[in-house]
């Protein structure tokens, strides 16, 4: 992990991108949400990095964020659109997974959302086709993990206003007596205008500060998750036979074992995301 | 035209010696000066290096042309802003001249967040046989001067002095993504991801913010500025381009704050290809005036468009750079080669632009043939005054030979920037560290 105070270099990043395996654009036979799911996914590895530098590119992390505000807006509509019948429980899966219809897969989504609650994520692997079995659990975190999002992102929405800590000042060139002037005559003035023209930086670093808890926390907690089931699904080959699922199945002993600690790591590991959001955003 | 570019021929060809590439090398930018004599690169070490074109030289016709170095100097250095811990790369972001008003040349280079001022002057004369100076020009014992003399002027090596003149400091928050000097030779702005500053090239202390869209509450934000210029005629007009694909021309005579703008160019999304990455590649990388100032050219991820001034519900000209990427827009969203910034160029004419791509490809549009050419700028094509062949990259279907995969194309291997000569069949193209400079065959025929 980068220090703070380092200097943002994407060299690092860059070194992986050699090589267009393109593991998702051939695997054209992935459903709709599933992807959409990944992309979120991408999307919030990446704030995660960019968190990771002091000065995070503005103009990416825009970008991404207003992708992650369309996933979220367009799933909030396919879910409002789509009362959720809880009671179908379990017998809705393989159903929907045969389908391709976007509107069941959120139904789907939810409901898995319901279950882990319940904890009955251990009946079903046992009942249902081992492919099914796959695909439905990467999901199931996902589904946890978008609906905690979504509720965060709601959270974030609604207390925005406290948390912005930009001073006053800094909004000086917009009030008409300025109008957008900004006038330095001798240094001692210069450096006045610095410290206003950093005050975004400033109050972006003491929100660093007195998130510093947190952050030592979440540096501890395991976020292999990303990197083993949320990416997994594209990582497979669509050609793949059902016959070898079996043994892709075995290289995820998370997914079948331990979801339900997974589950709540993952939501503490999304919470954190949603800091790192509003801290990117805020910046 | 359509036909030249296909028989483009090397001019010459710049190679630094280096087998490996240093992260310093990479080479960050290209611009010509307004004659063309000159030709500017800056790269991420804050280098600034500066070619010259040779003189026309009967004794060797081919020699005509040929852009060799005439000076080199540190533009910028890392520095560390100890208020934020944070270091400030030296990489020049832009370069741009200044008009010539007399023996010197000026240029701005830009990292950051600072904009320096330099004049690049020549000396090939020097005074000697001063009464009161020795050759040293230390004062001469007055007791040993017994006889006055004329000092003369003496030829001497061409000596090129690159002096820093003006530093723009303190200016900006964000980074700068681009800088445009006034028609009316005084002024300049600057841009960074949230607002535009107006300077007065002799003026360092202060600077006039004329746009700002940065929202109270940061959080709100979902829209940044990704490059900015002025009109080439007009002082009062400008334009800036976004991170949402439209383009904002202001006039500075309405307000001094053109938080308003008198223009909007935008384009509705096509709903057959929207796709989660719809925005992110619909995002402006570079915009530029036609050199007649009628219309602007803008390069988003995969297309450039030509916008006329006078209509703002959609481009004029949409050209597809490589629309073959269309499909792979997942896997390059994973390894941010869709943040690439590519930026684009105009001819002399205006007729036909020049943008680039992957795999050490750039593309040309002929406007009015509407021809487009691939070519490649590799060290394998370019042995002096070869002839550079098209290439093809093959989506699906039938391949041909010399025809290049979509599965093949080097994603490391990017040109973002190519520059065009003011007036010549000439561009410069900067691929990774090396800078190539090809020549419009039929063009050097001509002389």
């Amino acid at each position: 992990m980068l220090g703070r105070g380092l200097k943002r270099k994407l060299s690092d990043y860059e070194e992986n991108m050699a090589g267009l395996s393109s593991a998702f654009d051939s695997s054209r036979n992935l459903t709709y949400p599933l992807k959409r799911q990944l992309v979120l996914n991408m999307c919030l590895t990446k704030l995660q990095t960019y968190k990771m530098l002091v000065e995070p590119d503005l103009h990416r992390s825009v970008l991404i964020a207003n992708t992650v505000r369309q996933i979220q807006e367009e799933m909030r509509q396919e879910t409002s659109q789509q009362p959720v019948n809880v009671c179908n429980g379990l017998g809705l899966h393989s159903q929907n997974y045969t389908g391709v219809d976007s509107a069941g897969i959120s139904a789907q989504l939810l409901s898995g959302v319901n279950q882990q609650e319940s904890n009955c994520c251990d009946s079903r692997s046992a009942e249902e086709p081992i492919e099914n079995g796959l695909l439905m659990v990467s999901d199931d975190d996902m589904s946890s993990a978008i609906s905690s999002i979504l509720k965060d992102l709601d959270f974030m929405e609604d207390i925005s206003p406290p948390t912005c800590l930009v001073p006053a000042g800094d909004d000086q060139p917009k009030s008409p007596e300025n109008v957008g002037l900004k006038l330095e005559d001798d240094r001692q003035e210069l450096k006045g205008a610095e410290c206003v023209f950093g005050s975004f930086e400033i109050s972006n670093s003491t929100s660093y500060l007195k998130d510093l808890a947190i952050d030592d926390i979440f540096e501890d907690i395991d976020t292999s998750m990303y990197d083993s089931d949320f990416c997994c699904p594209p990582l497979m080959p669509s050609r793949v036979p059902p016959a070898t699922t079996e043994e892709t199945l075995k290289t995820f002993p998370t997914c079948n074992s331990s979801s339900t600690n997974n589950i709540q790591i993952c939501r503490t590991d999304l919470s954190e995301l949603d800091h790192i959001m509003e801290i990117l955003v805020g910046s | 035209m359509g036909e030249d570019t296909d028989t483009r021929k090397i001019n010459h060809s710049f190679l630094r010696d280096h087998n490996y590439v240093t992260e310093a090398d990479i080479i960050s930018t290209v611009e010509f000066n307004h004659t063309g004599e000159l030709l500017a690169t800056g790269d991420k070490g804050g280098r600034v290096v500066i070619f010259q074109r040779e003189p026309e030289s009967k004794n060797e016709p081919y020699s005509q042309g040929e852009y060799n170095v005439y000076s080199t100097f540190q533009s910028h250095e890392p520095e560390f802003d100890y208020l934020k811990s944070l270091e400030i790369e030296e990489k020049i972001n832009k370069i741009k001249w200044l008009p010539q008003q007399n023996a010197a040349h000026s240029l701005l280079s830009t990292n950051d967040k600072t904009i320096k001022l330099w004049k690049i002057t020549e000396r090939d004369k020097r005074p000697e046989g001063y009464n009161l100076k020795d050759e040293e020009g230390k004062l001469k014992d007055l007791s040993t001067v017994t006889s006055l003399q004329v000092p003369v002027l003496k030829p001497m090596d061409l000596m090129v002095e690159v002096t820093p003149r003006r530093i723009f400091a303190n200016g900006h928050t964000y980074h700068v993504n681009s800088i445009s000097v006034n028609s009316d030779c005084e002024t300049y702005m600057s841009a960074d991801d949230l607002r535009i500053n107006l300077w007065h090239l002799a003026i360092t202390d202060r600077s006039f913010n004329i746009v700002d869209i940065k929202p109270a509450n940061m959080e709100d934000l979902t829209e940044v500025i990704t490059a900015s210029e002025f009109h080439p005629h007009h002082c009062n007009l400008f334009v800036y381009s976004s991170s949402k694909g439209s383009l904002r021309l202001c006039d500075m005579r309405a307000s001094a704050l053109c938080d308003k703008h008198s223009k909007l160019y935008e384009e509705p999304e096509d709903p057959s290809n929207r796709s989660f990455f719809s925005e992110i590649i619909s995002s402006v990388s570079d915009v530029k005036f036609s050199h007649s100032g009628r219309y602007m050219l803008t390069r988003d991820y995969l297309t450039v468009k030509v916008w006329d001034l006078n209509m703002e519900t959609k481009p004029v000209e949409t050209y597809q750079v490589h629309d073959y990427l269309r499909s792979k827009l997942c896997s390059l969203y994973e390894n941010d080669c869709i943040f690439d910034k590519f930026e684009c160029a105009w001819n002399g004419s205006d007729s036909v632009i020049m943008t680039g791509a992957y795999n050490n490809f750039f593309r040309m549009f002929d406007r009015n043939t509407k021809r487009d050419v691939t070519l490649e700028a590799s060290r394998e094509s370019s042995k002096p005054r070869a002839i550079l062949k098209p290439r093809r990259v093959c989506v699906g279907g039938k391949r041909r030979k010399d025809d290049i995969s979509v599965d093949s194309l080097d994603f490391t291997k990017k040109i973002l920037h190519t520059a065009w000569h003011p007036t010549e069949n000439i561009i410069a193209i900067a691929a990774t560290n090396n800078l190539y400079i090809f020549q419009d065959k039929v063009n050097s025929e001509m002389h």
